[in-house]
């Protein structure tokens, strides 16, 4: 049983050393690989230094395709399980322990949720996710509770599912039509911090057009996809 | 707007959608760009359905025909998607030459590097 953690980086050279050593000295069972996303700062540069595990890619793709290079490294490597790690520090490593146990039983993904027992609150912020979740309940007919969350681990069907296929970025509306398609996807309740240090790129604009896309993906596109599974190797 | 006009434009429209999703189902398209093709639909689908929005628009804007209301909505709503394309296609030219450089370089690196050790173990041998 082998669990790899996909730490996508973008112009992250404030919070990286932090999240690796943490990860390294405090959960040496967990394989790691750092994927830095063409940062312009010295993101990639540190990683090199420090001898972490790295890879390196010379542009920018945005998150979904530096987090799928991440699984198709898992893929290629035969991981077992894989799950998506901020490089910003907000979330937290002992949490990878109970998500491990949690898809041993034998789901296909697993979201670190914030809000399985806590509640959630009403706020700007949770505006979106609320739409989302309704979006969600309204085509699968199953409760996502936090599907923003960015804390997601995958099993090895899902793995290679997401690594060789197009519009399979880690994000709400690739989770609703798993749903949709019979996935099983459990959620276990897990803490998140603040970012430390570096900025969200998340402005109000992005904000908009990201939960318009996002409704538009997960309320009309999504059930008109035809899946198609990948063998595993 | 006649009736022929706004069947037309219905149609028009049904079918671009189709399409477009059709892509999505082939794997052949990602969403984030089927999203701007099936709002263009959907709002030529409700200027069919409601002509008196038309009407509205155009009166407000001080034309005199509906119908050029949505020539130049059609142009205007184009021109703007076709200069963001323009900034899309730079961007991603930019991209591909900056990996094909890329790509050279380490190819250069690597080579560099066993010629390099070729040489050490000349020298090796001559002592």
């Amino acid at each position: 049983m082998s669990c790899l953690v996909i730490i996508p980086a973008y112009n992250e050279e404030e919070n990286i050393v932090r999240v690796v050593e943490n990860l390294k000295n405090n959960y040496p069972m967990y394989d790691y690989v750092v994927v830095n996303d063409g940062s312009s700062d010295d993101t990639a540069r540190i990683c090199r230094k420090k001898g972490y595990e790295l890879l390196d890619l010379p542009v920018n793709l945005g998150l979904a395709g530096a987090f799928q290079t991440g699984l198709k490294y898992a893929y290629r490597k035969g991981y077992d399980y894989a799950i998506q790690f901020d490089a910003d520090g907000q979330h937290r490593a002992e949490y990878i322990g109970p998500m491990l146990e949690k898809i041993e039983e034998g789901y296909d993904i697993v979201i670190g949720s914030r809000f399985v027992t806590e509640k959630k609150p009403h706020s700007m912020r949770m505006i979106g996710s609320r739409l989302i979740a309704v979006a969600t309940r309204l085509t699968t007919g199953k409760k996502v509770k936090d599907p923003t969350s960015g804390m997601r681990m995958f099993n090895k069907k899902m793995i290679a599912e997401f690594a060789l296929n197009l519009n399979y970025g880690p994000e709400p509306d690739t989770i609703s039509y798993l749903l949709k398609q019979g996935a099983t996807i459990a959620e276990v309740q897990v803490q998140m911090d603040e970012r430390i240090a570096g900025e969200s790129y998340l402005n109000i604009t992005k904000s908009m057009m990201y939960m318009m896309r996002m409704l538009m993906s997960i309320l009309f596109i999504q059930n008109f996809r035809k899946r198609r599974e990948v063998k595993e190797r | 707007m006649t009736l022929v006009f706004r069947v037309i434009l219905i149609v028009m429209s049904l079918l671009t959608t189709y399409y477009i999703l059709k892509r999505i189902r082939q794997s052949k398209l990602q969403i984030e760009y089927a999203i701007f093709w099936i709002l263009f639909a959907g709002v030529l689908i409700i200027f069919s359905l409601f002509p008196w929005l038309v009407t509205l628009f155009t009166r407000i804007v001080g034309m005199q025909l509906p119908v050029n209301f949505i020539f130049m909505f059609f142009i205007f709503v184009l021109l703007v998607k076709l200069f963001l394309m323009t900034i899309e296609l730079s961007a991603l030219e930019n991209k591909v030459k900056d990996l094909t450089q890329e790509l050279a370089l380490e190819e250069k690196d690597r080579l560099d590097e066993q010629k390099e050790k070729i040489r050490g173990e000349e020298l090796g041998d001559d002592l």
